[in-house]
């Protein structure tokens, strides 16, 4: 069997960009499920800190926190279903076990620094966050990293820029920011 | 020096395989998955699907889920060690042709 150097070469680029597609259809097919889901737990969690008192607001953040670590577990059994492995240490299983071990790191760094402020308490979680959406980003699907470079630049500067609107502007930005991004990822990518 | 294979070398035994490589070794993908990663036909990619199989480069596994008849694709460490025999020789005439 002989072949040109083109048709080599158009091969080469076909298997390049089933390989790219069966990875990303993998690894993402999901996420814009748990970006529109963690959007709307922030731009509820953050409306209720700005406008309720603080015990209340703290209260209903745990109660959305509960609700979003259920509905994320749902989501993540029901991705990929396309795909099974008999392997213990599946990609799916490695994400889940990162997060969840992130979860444990930031409530032992709070623990340990002991943040007595909502805004410090709430900027605390979101640099996890953002850490955790980089990290994976880094390992999954390098595009990804610069929404999250993005939130985390948005933190920052609502942080110490604008305390007195903290909480609504990531609210609407932060919020608002990831549930248009799961969107556009759902209808675009 | 790697050869080319024949059996693989059609384009869409190549994106099938493509895809199956990039799996971890011991998962497996099922047909509706892989008829949307590829864009292709039921019947076209069953008969392709049907000629790896009797080259020995990938296992065809049909089992039940929920009740419901589903079949599960994989590439044997044959199909893998073929495949990657195959784009290693593309890759020659590539480099021998510029």
């Amino acid at each position: 069997m002989e072949i040109t150097p083109t048709e080599a070469e158009e091969a080469l680029l076909s298997i390049q960009a089933i390989m790219k597609k069966t990875r990303r259809s993998i690894s993402a097919s999901g996420a814009y499920k748990f970006l529109i889901l963690w959007g709307f737990i922030w731009l509820i969690g953050f409306l209720n800190s700005q406008f309720l008192p603080g015990q209340l607001a703290g209260n209903l953040w745990i109660g959305l926190d509960i609700l979003g670590g259920i509905f994320s577990a749902f989501i993540g059994y029901r991705l990929n279903r396309g795909v099974r492995s008999s392997s213990p240490s599946t990609t799916g299983k490695r994400i889940g076990l990162f997060w969840l071990l992130l979860f444990l790191y930031c409530v032992a760094a709070i623990m340990v620094a002991g943040t007595g402020d909502g805004k410090q308490l709430a900027m605390f979680i979101i640099l996890f966050v953002t850490f955790g959406w980089i990290a994976m980003s880094m390992l999954l699907s390098f595009t990804s990293v610069w929404p999250g470079l993005a939130l985390f630049t948005l933190a920052i500067f609502g942080y110490f820029i604008l305390p007195g609107i903290f909480y609504i502007w990531m609210a609407i930005l932060g919020g608002g920011g990831m549930i248009l991004l799961g969107f556009f990822i759902r209808d675009r990518w | 020096m790697a050869q080319l294979n024949e059996t693989i070398h059609q384009t869409i035994r190549l994106r099938v395989m493509a895809a199956l490589v990039t799996l971890e070794k011991d998962a497996e993908v099922d047909f509706s998955t892989l008829r949307s990663l590829l864009d292709v036909t039921d019947g076209n990619l069953g008969a392709h699907l049907r000629k790896l199989e009797e080259a020995g480069y990938i296992l065809v596994n049909k089992s039940f889920v929920d009740r419901k008849p589903r079949t599960f694709i994989s590439a044997t460490p044959e199909g893998r060690k073929v495949f990657k025999e195959h784009v290693q020789a593309l890759e020659s005439i590539l480099k021998n042709g510029k």
